[in-house]
């Protein structure tokens, strides 16, 4: 998809890999409530299911929004999923996973108000590929790859903050017994 | 290759040749060792041997109704979903006459899927190999270098294989390949009125939400089916996370969470299900609680429904579809050999929901079950868990407990059928007790001589 939107320069390019590098380290360590303060308030988190269809049906390959999602969240629904870590009792990462978060291919525009008035500018719509490695237990293994199309707003003390973020994961079935981490 | 033997029932015989399995292919097991009801105990070589796998495929899951579809996800002629029925692919669709058919997804030629979308709509199914194309009927309809053919090649002889009985209750779809099934609503019994305390609110029924969750699971398939019928008692302990973030912030689950009470019904089919009682059980998700009409529901499904399993707890149909009342949430445990299963669940809501309703239901319903629930989450790292030593030879051999609740199952005069206490492993005896007599009968496949051979 081609968007007139102005390509960022290359000091905001950098910023904006040191964004997702420090996010990706908080998730790894599995600080979760810090990656929360990366999150806009109004965030919109979705990922939705994909399914195989027959080519000239690819449009419904990805599900459409009120359909079958792997997450839709809002910051208060992943603010409630991370709580429950604290209990010390959520089996599922106890003992904790090994995770790697592995973010590239970034690509940074600027948005274009004309496309949606509800960002400026100033904020910045970037597309990034993921590769996440789970290894729990003795020998259990996942890898979880997908895209990530978010748009991060910029605060008025020049921060960042993921407002909205689409992940695609590339599988039907997941090939994992949860998803215990996010992406 | 296989054990498996020819579905004599389902194939249609070609009117050239011949073919014949030796009879020793598939050998039958005796499983009456591995069950004892009477006494609670499990034998963990069910979750583990490979034969006892085989076994469970032609004697448990061919001659059993097995959960295919909702009707909603069927509009229009050619509306297709593909799914698995055990191990064998399948494709349900709606024909030309608007009904609901389901074949073997295989190509009679060479034996390749003639459809592998998921679902869609379509006119044909075309074999992507040579070419061999089946309509909504399952007809062979066009079969490139036809006259290569011998003069007596029928095409009418080599349609789909068709799941012969397909049959709905209260838009649930399920099929069996037996030949001479008892009729899917007799063979679900009293567990009907159970089930209808999810699928009849109001009479209009259920719609399904777009899309199936589906992913993978280190587990047999039966750790997840017999929970789903049998067991509360996991809730506490395994869910102890998950009660903490529906406690109000900052504190314990309330004492009426932990410490429920409530009956857990064993049916003699090998459902299940279990449920607290309580006068104010209500949907957990506000905005369903607040639409919900329990007046309503009293008067049309009686208190002891409303009461119990209309508003939570769990169930198994046997073999392997279990659904949660309380979350719309519906799945199927595909066995994919002794070690592992493949969960498919989807989500249903009441057709008269308003939109706002139906979306708080479904977003309830990810946050909560599914791969990334903060339930779910945690049954998948126990079932796995199960799993992952059940192969030591030590280890297989120790027997598990299903004692709880023994000699407890009673009429109780409120609930139809024998039931038990919210905490009991009674639909977890009656499963396997249903289990170990399939498991022991020679299903419609096979041939006299085997029959006589097993009762020896």
């Amino acid at each position: 998809m081609t968007s007139l939107a102005q390509r960022a320069d290359r000091d905001t390019h950098f910023e904006v890999e040191q964004f997702y590098y420090e996010e990706a380290a908080l998730l790894d360590d599995g600080r979760y409530t810090d990656w929360l303060d990366l999150l806009a308030d109004d965030l919109d988190y979705w990922v939705p299911t994909r399914t195989n269809r027959l080519r000239r049906q690819q449009t419904l390959a990805v599900a459409a929004r009120g359909e079958a999602a792997f997450f839709d969240e809002t910051k208060e629904s992943l603010a409630w999923r991370i709580r429950r870590f604290d209990s010390g009792m959520a089996w599922a990462e106890d003992p904790p996973s090994r995770t790697r978060h592995l973010v590239s291919n970034v690509m940074v525009r600027h948005h274009d108000p004309a496309e949606n008035p509800e960002f400026t500018a100033d904020d910045l719509q970037v597309r990034s590929a993921f590769l996440v490695y789970r290894n729990r237990l003795e020998r259990e293994e996942n890898v979880f790859a997908g895209s990530r199309t978010d748009v991060l707003r910029r605060g008025e003390d020049g921060s960042l903050r993921v407002a909205r973020r689409t992940v695609l994961l590339d599988q039907n079935v997941l090939l994992a017994k949860n998803i215990s981490t996010f992406f | 290759m296989t054990s498996t033997n020819e579905p004599k029932g389902a194939a249609t015989a070609a009117p050239r040749g011949a073919l014949r399995r030796p009879a020793d292919l598939a050998r039958n097991i005796d499983v009456s060792g591995l069950v004892d009801t009477e006494g609670g105990l499990l034998d963990r070589m069910v979750f583990t041997d490979g034969e006892l796998y085989r076994q469970e495929l032609r004697r448990v899951f061919a001659p059993s109704w097995l959960f295919l579809a909702h009707t909603d996800q069927f509009h229009r002629p050619g509306d297709f979903f593909t799914t698995y029925m055990g191990e064998d692919p399948v494709i349900v669709t709606l024909d030309r006459d608007r009904r609901i058919r389901a074949y073997l997804n295989s190509c009679r030629h060479r034996g390749a899927r003639v459809c592998r979308a998921d679902s869609g709509t379509t006119r044909n199914f075309t074999c992507t190999y040579h070419g061999w194309s089946y309509n909504l009927d399952g007809s062979l309809v066009s079969v490139p270098n036809r006259d290569g053919y011998p003069g007596e090649f029928a095409p009418a002889d080599w349609g789909l294989v068709e799941v012969p009985h397909v049959e709905t209750y209260r838009g649930l779809v399920f099929g069996t390949w037996n030949s001479d099934p008892v009729p899917l609503r007799e063979s679900l019994g009293d567990m009907a009125w159970y089930m209808d305390a999810m699928l009849d609110h109001d009479g209009e029924g259920t719609v399904v939400v777009g899309g199936v969750h589906k992913w993978v699971l280190e587990g047999n398939w039966k750790l997840a089916a017999e929970q789903f019928a049998t067991d509360w008692y996991h809730v506490n302990m395994s869910h102890a996370s998950a009660l903490m973030l529906l406690a109000p912030a900052g504190r314990k689950p309330k004492d009426e969470v932990v410490h429920r009470t409530g009956r857990q019904y064993a049916d003699p089919n090998g459902h299940g299900a279990g449920f607290p009682v309580h006068p104010r059980n209500r949907f957990d998700a506000q905005t369903v609680h607040k639409w919900t009409d329990y007046d309503a529901l009293r008067e049309r499904l009686g208190a002891a429904r409303v009461e119990g399993p209309l508003t939570n707890g769990h169930a198994t149909v046997f073999p392997n579809f279990s659904y949660l009342p309380v979350n719309g949430s519906v799945r199927v445990w595909h066995p994919k050999g002794p070690d592992r299963m493949e969960v498919w669940a989807w989500t249903i809501v009441d057709k008269s929901m308003p939109e706002e309703v139906r979306e708080a239901q479904r977003l309830y319903n990810l946050r909560t079950f599914g791969p990334s629930g903060i339930f779910e989450q945690d049954d998948g790292e126990n079932w796995s868990e199960v799993q992952a030593i059940a192969h030591g030879f030590i280890t297989n051999g120790v027997a598990l407990n299903y004692q709880m609740g023994m000699g407890s199952e009673r009429h109780d005069g409120r609930h139809p059928g024998l039931t038990s206490e919210l905490y009991s492993d009674a639909a977890g005896r009656a499963f396997y007790g249903r289990w170990r007599e399939l498991m022991n009968t020679p299903a419609w496949h096979e041939g006299h001589e085997e029959h006589e051979e097993s009762k020896a």
